[in-house]
């Protein structure tokens, strides 16, 4: 999976020179010259490093900081696996919502399902919970501050 | 007309003087104060991705004031979680769990508190006094830059990108090209080529940096939650103790609180070095420097408290030297923080300050005064602050799905920001399992925009002869001398012993709390 992570910036930096090879020049400089060429020669290198365990062998010994945070999560791999599937279709599902039925439906219930069914809340917090949100979404934005959000395809 | 620095410092300051400014920043400064005690997974970038499609339809002042109210106040209150559950807070607070957990168990968790609310506030101040007086001392130089030498100004910030990457600078590099590449889709301004927009209308503009920012931090962060199923694992350790003796200590303490702020700024000001660091330096500095400390360090020192937080707070006001004056971004927060001056119609850099010079002493301003209101809230509810460390994951993650899909679908209000943000929500979280730092990607994004357009004034006005300029030249050799110093330091330190590693400090750490 980790390579084919980094194969998957392979295929973006290769794509994007070819698509942007016939490009004048004023056009292609960042693209392709300075993105995605370099890019593409990065990521030769770092499959290189992955296949090497050069990096393993390097970071065991030097420690170092990290930039970014570094994911520290102890759960066996089933438990983490099965939660992470969850949270995206949660959150893919919330999206989607949006997209159906518009968001000052579609939050509320995303609210009110979680807590509910995820977070095992009790129904009336849950729906204490759903009941802020709308508050937020209808109340203050919608209502207050006049932001019109799009209904749904479904009610369009 | 341009316009004294004396008359922007009171014109800054009188752009302040209204209700809904006030509002902003109070707004932002209750959001950082939450920010710094609340659970794992929330961070100043998090709350910058979140608030960017939200501020950026406001006033630029009150939008200011509000992302600076935040900074400002969740670097002052970091020290809760380190002080009170023995857990490292946000990056910049990490050293402080070494002493100031240690107080906490023997009874002056107050006295730490204090003396941590009274040093965040002396440092924030001292950095913007800082950044106040950088000002007028760049100005001169800053007439002599044209868009050659911004280019590589910019350069010289997307080359520290290695440095940055620390264990993994090849990712970091790959991470920042992905970054430009994704700068560049829509269609060119100086050219009209449309460049990766696959006959896609919503492409036309490219992508927006708010979705890609909310994406990237929110969906892994509420993730971490969702995975956990935690807050903060520990019970806190009762507060005890007064919050007056720390305030005692510190000012006690004052050449210390001096010291350690112009090491904080110092870590602001020069490229390459993070919040990271910023602690850790300032502890070791103290360390050494303290009378007794090599021995009594570590142990609940309330100088191991004071030193980490003045530098973490007056490293903001070194932050905002270089993003404001120079114009490129030292971290994410102030690479999301450039976004929004762009989407106000200001170009950080010499540009601002030559141009809008009023609204950069705004900023210095709100940076005082939120690190004054900031000290004043962790005063006045020390006791009631700790509480929100302790909220439930079933009540944050629905939050955070709130304010993610919220935030994405207010930027255009297409269903095509949806897919743009789960997109980019499930590259986050794949960039952030397997190591590709997210902070370079989104620094490539900032200064891909920018560097284009300053190569492009460039070559339009001079060629390539532009490249034989003088201050060209000295600002290149500059940028190679930095990485390479930086660099050769890095390694020094590698082959000098693992040990030392932070990671091996915070582990030590750990087992003796």
């Amino acid at each position: 999976m980790k390579a084919d992570f980094t194969i998957f910036f392979l295929v973006v930096f290769i794509a994007s020179a070819i698509a942007g090879w016939d490009w004048p020049n004023i056009a292609k400089i960042m693209p392709v010259y300075v993105a995605a060429i370099p890019g593409a020669l990065l990521v030769a290198l770092q499959i290189y490093r992955d296949a090497t365990g050069w990096e393993h062998r390097r970071g065991q010994v030097s420690g170092g900081i990290d930039m970014d945070e570094v994911s520290e999560i102890n759960l066996d791999k089933k438990t983490e696996l099965r939660r992470t599937v969850a949270y995206f279709a949660w959150f893919i599902a919330g999206a989607l919502g949006i997209w159906l039925v518009g968001l000052v439906y579609a939050l509320p219930a995303l609210v009110f399902f979680y807590a509910l069914v995820e977070g095992r809340e009790k129904w009336f917090t849950a729906l204490i919970l759903a009941a802020c949100t709308y508050a937020l979404v209808w109340g203050l934005f919608e209502y207050t501050l006049e932001t019109r959000w799009p209904p749904g395809v479904l009610f369009d | 007309m341009e316009i004294s620095l004396f008359s922007a410092a009171a014109q800054g300051f009188l752009n302040l003087l209204h209700f809904k400014v006030f509002l902003a920043m109070l707004l932002g400064v209750s959001i950082g104060t939450f920010t710094a005690v609340a659970p794992q997974g929330l961070g100043m970038p998090l709350v910058y991705a979140i608030a960017l499609p939200i501020v950026i339809k406001w006033e630029p002042i009150n939008g200011i004031a509000l992302l600076i109210g935040a900074s400002s106040v969740s670097a002052i209150c970091a020290a809760y979680l380190p002080i009170l559950f023995g857990i490292p807070g946000g990056s910049g607070s990490q050293a402080t769990v070494l002493d100031g957990y240690p107080m906490g168990k023997r009874g002056e968790g107050r006295r730490a508190l204090g003396a941590s609310f009274m040093a965040g506030g002396m440092g924030c101040l001292i950095g913007t006094i800082t950044l106040a007086a950088a000002i007028p001392a760049a100005r001169p130089i800053i007439y002599l830059m044209g868009s050659p030498e911004l280019f590589v100004v910019m350069l010289w910030g997307l080359s520290m990108v290695a440095v940055l990457a620390g264990r993994r600078p090849v990712k970091g590099l790959i991470a920042a090209a992905f970054g430009l590449l994704l700068a560049t889709v829509g269609q060119q301004a100086q050219s009209g080529v449309m460049r990766y927009v696959f006959d896609v209308p919503y492409l036309l503009d490219g992508i927006s940096i708010s979705i890609i920012a909310l994406a990237l931090f929110g969906v892994p962060s509420a993730l971490d939650l969702a995975l956990t199923k935690l807050g903060v694992e520990q019970q806190p350790i009762p507060l005890r103790g007064s919050l007056f003796e720390g305030v005692k200590d510190t000012l006690r303490e004052w050449w210390l609180v001096v010291r350690c702020s112009f090491v904080g700024v110092w870590v602001g000001i020069v490229p390459g070095l993070g919040s990271q660091v910023v602690d850790w330096l300032a502890y070791g500095h103290a360390a050494q420097s303290c009378k007794g400390g090599r021995k009594s360090f570590g142990t609940g020192d309330v100088r191991g408290v004071i030193a980490p937080e003045s530098a973490n707070d007056a490293k903001d006001g070194g932050d905002l030297v270089t993003t404001l004056i120079l114009g490129f971004p030292q971290g994410v927060v102030t690479a999301l923080f450039i976004v929004a001056l762009l989407a106000w119609g200001y170009l950080p850099g010499p540009e601002m300050v030559k141009k809008n010079p009023e609204m950069i002493y705004s900023i210095v301003w709100l940076q005082g005064i939120s690190g004054i209101v900031g000290t004043l809230i962790g005063f006045a509810l020390a006791a009631q602050l700790a509480k929100l460390a302790e909220v439930r994951y079933s009540f944050m993650v629905p939050i955070m799905f709130i304010f993610i899909l919220m935030g994405a679908f207010s930027v255009n209000r297409d269903p095509a920001d949806l897919l743009a943000v789960v997109a980019f929500g499930v590259l986050g979280y794949f960039m952030r399992r397997y190591g590709y730092p997210r902070p370079a990607m989104i620094l490539g994004l900032v200064l891909g925009d920018l560097m284009e357009k300053y190569l492009y004034r460039s070559m339009a006005s001079y060629g390539f002869t532009w490249l034989g300029r003088p201050a060209v030249l000295a600002l290149l050799a500059m940028a190679g001398a930095s990485l390479a110093l930086t660099l050769r330091g890095r390694m020094k330190a590698r082959r000098e012993a693992s040990p030392a590693t932070f990671s091996g400090a915070m582990a030590r750490s750990e087992d003796e709390s």
